[in-house]
């Protein structure tokens, strides 16, 4: 008989059926915290696009020009080093902060939340409260259900269209942009991406929403690997809250042998990711502290005191003390401190100027009428300034030359890039090797600080 | 495809994976390292040059990326369906 083959789930299901989450409205100083996030961020996510600065949008990713825009800066492709810096030290500060203080970016401030507090808003404010959600869900559909539904899908497609055409003006100029889609006559790219982005929106902050953090985000799942048990997290306080049951305000819940929590389940209507916290830490939970917030009105109310649910770490539930510096954050900051140091005096010392020198490939030299070694030189020259410059162009040989520019002037406008030709000449005696070195040092006319040198070669005979 | 048992080689084998898990499995990770590919890639090679270059008529940059992207996605989407699928337990030799 053949055996079956083990699978990871031969009984129970790893993936639950999804049953849908209905928040509960939550006050207090955290839920304040996160609407501040909220507002501060899509404020800046909305608002950055339409800032201009000397003429042109302030930030523009110019993916059709192939130019970044951030204010006075111009990045062009081989700037991507800055990029990839700038990823590196983003990808360090999500673990600085996790090691630090657990999932403060999952609570606070991921897109994902921020935008699922916003439609979860819009949903309330028509479908009202939680149990009016569930109530209404319950219900047969009727005249006024669909209405209610309808009205709420119509303006999360409004938010969402809208969020979509910002996304698009971060890669294409938001003005045009604007005027194009008041005309519809929007290019193909841009429908696309306009109604690509409206959709990922809809669809993940209306409809998938914890299940984005539970199965899709690769965050959540490694998050767990930078814990240890300094880091915040938050937990229920078991030997204070056990065992769990109602009672009344009056009673003391020592005599009927009970601990503080009155099971009202308020922490799990709260979550967003429908867990219950006093079930301990689960991968679940993405650190929004609600249930604290919801739990400390409870205990106010009942006249204990706060914190049964709070932000606390391991260590400090186990009755040791809490260090903050540790060699995890040491180390964390202090890369952190150093990449970022590097990439500031980097940009900072940065020549907005760029030559690259391409030999002629057809003739490795040619032989001028008069006896002379000739070489070819195509000069590419990228002016990543704000402002139009002159160069000059010096090439410097160890052996007597006569350099020449085929243009009169070397003018680059400002943003642009440039093909310019040069020859050098020379007397083949002079030669020492078949191939020397060559250098060209590029400097603005108005700026002898804005120079760049490259190195070539020049090819003569073989000798 | 309902979640259920499954025979693959005459072994019944349980396969309690709902189905939109297993797309989103195969979907979303190719989607975030078909956006990366793109990124590297582009930074590197103009499409409009490509396009030109290799005699496929004009297209515009953005039009570029696009199809670029879509490409990336549909081949890492295929190598995660592959993954997928060779993940399923094949039947052994029987005694």
């Amino acid at each position: 008989m053949p055996k079956p083959l083990p699978t990871e789930s031969q009984d129970s299901s790893f993936y639950e059926k999804h049953a849908k989450v209905y928040p509960r409205e939550v006050h207090g100083l955290f839920a304040t915290l996160r609407v501040t996030g909220v507002l501060v961020l899509l404020g800046i996510y909305y608002f950055v696009p339409w800032f201009r600065w000397n003429d042109r949008q302030a930030v523009l990713f110019d993916l059709p020009e192939r130019r970044f825009y951030i204010f006075d800066l111009t990045f062009w492709p081989q700037d991507f080093f800055y990029l990839a810096v700038i990823l590196i030290i983003a990808g360090l500060s999500l673990f600085f902060f996790t090691a630090l203080a657990g999932r403060l970016w999952c609570g606070y401030a991921c897109p994902q939340t921020v935008w699922t507090e916003v439609f979860l808003w819009i949903e309330r404010k028509i479908e009202g409260d939680r149990n009016k959600q569930i109530k209404l869900d319950k219900a047969p559909m009727s005249k006024a259900k669909f209405w209610r539904k309808s009205l709420k899908h119509c303006i999360w497609i409004i938010f969402s269209a809208w969020t979509g055409f910002t996304f698009v003006g971060y890669f294409t100029p938001i003005t045009e942009l604007g005027q194009s889609i008041m005309q519809l006559n929007l290019g193909p790219w841009e429908w696309f991406w306009t109604i690509f982005y409206s959709a990922a929106t809809y669809g993940n902050a209306g409809w998938m929403r914890e299940q984005v953090c539970i199965y899709m985000c690769p965050y959540a799942r490694f998050q767990s690997a930078m814990f240890d048990r300094n880091t915040l997290i938050i937990s229920y306080d078991q030997d204070r809250g056990e065992p769990r049951g109602s009672r009344n305000k009056s009673e003391d819940p020592k005599s009927r042998g009970l601990g503080d929590c009155i099971d009202c389940k308020l922490c799990v209507q709260v979550c967003p990711t429908g867990i219950d916290i006093r079930e301990g830490l689960q991968y679940q939970c993405i650190g929004c502290a609600a249930c604290v917030d919801v739990c400390n009105q409870v205990m106010d109310k009942m006249g204990y005191p706060s914190n049964l649910v709070s932000y606390t770490t391991q260590n400090a539930i186990d009755g040791l003390k809490t260090r903050v510096m540790r060699p995890r954050i040491i180390i964390y900051s202090l890369v952190l401190l150093g990449l970022t140091v590097a990439l500031v005096y980097s940009m900072a010392t940065r020549i907005p100027l760029e030559l690259d020198i391409i030999r002629d490939r057809t003739a490795l030299f040619r032989t001028t009428p008069t006896g002379y070694i000739e070489n070819i030189y195509t000069l590419k020259i990228a002016n990543k300034d704000t402002v139009t410059h002159d160069y000059n162009l010096v090439a410097q040989t160890t052996f007597d030359s006569r350099f020449q520019m085929r243009e009169n002037t070397i003018r680059v406008e400002a943003g642009e890039s440039g093909t310019f030709t040069a020859t050098i000449q020379a007397d083949p005696v002079q030669l020492k090797s078949m191939s020397e070195k060559v250098t060209f040092t590029l400097t603005s006319t108005d700026n002898p600080q804005l120079t760049v040198t490259e190195t070539g070669v020049f090819i003569g005979p073989v000798r | 495809m309902e979640a259920g048992a499954e025979f693959i080689g005459g072994v019944e084998v349980q396969n309690n994976v709902p189905v939109i898990q297993k797309l989103i499995a195969v979907l979303w990770p190719s989607f975030l390292t078909a956006g990366v590919a793109t990124i590297l890639f582009f930074t590197a090679f103009d499409p409009q040059l490509i396009m030109s270059v290799s005699g496929y008529g004009t297209v515009s940059r953005l039009g570029g990326y696009t199809i670029g992207f879509f490409l990336f996605w549909i081949l890492t989407a295929g190598s995660c369906a592959l993954t997928c699928y060779f993940q399923r337990p094949c039947s052994t030799r029987q005694d």
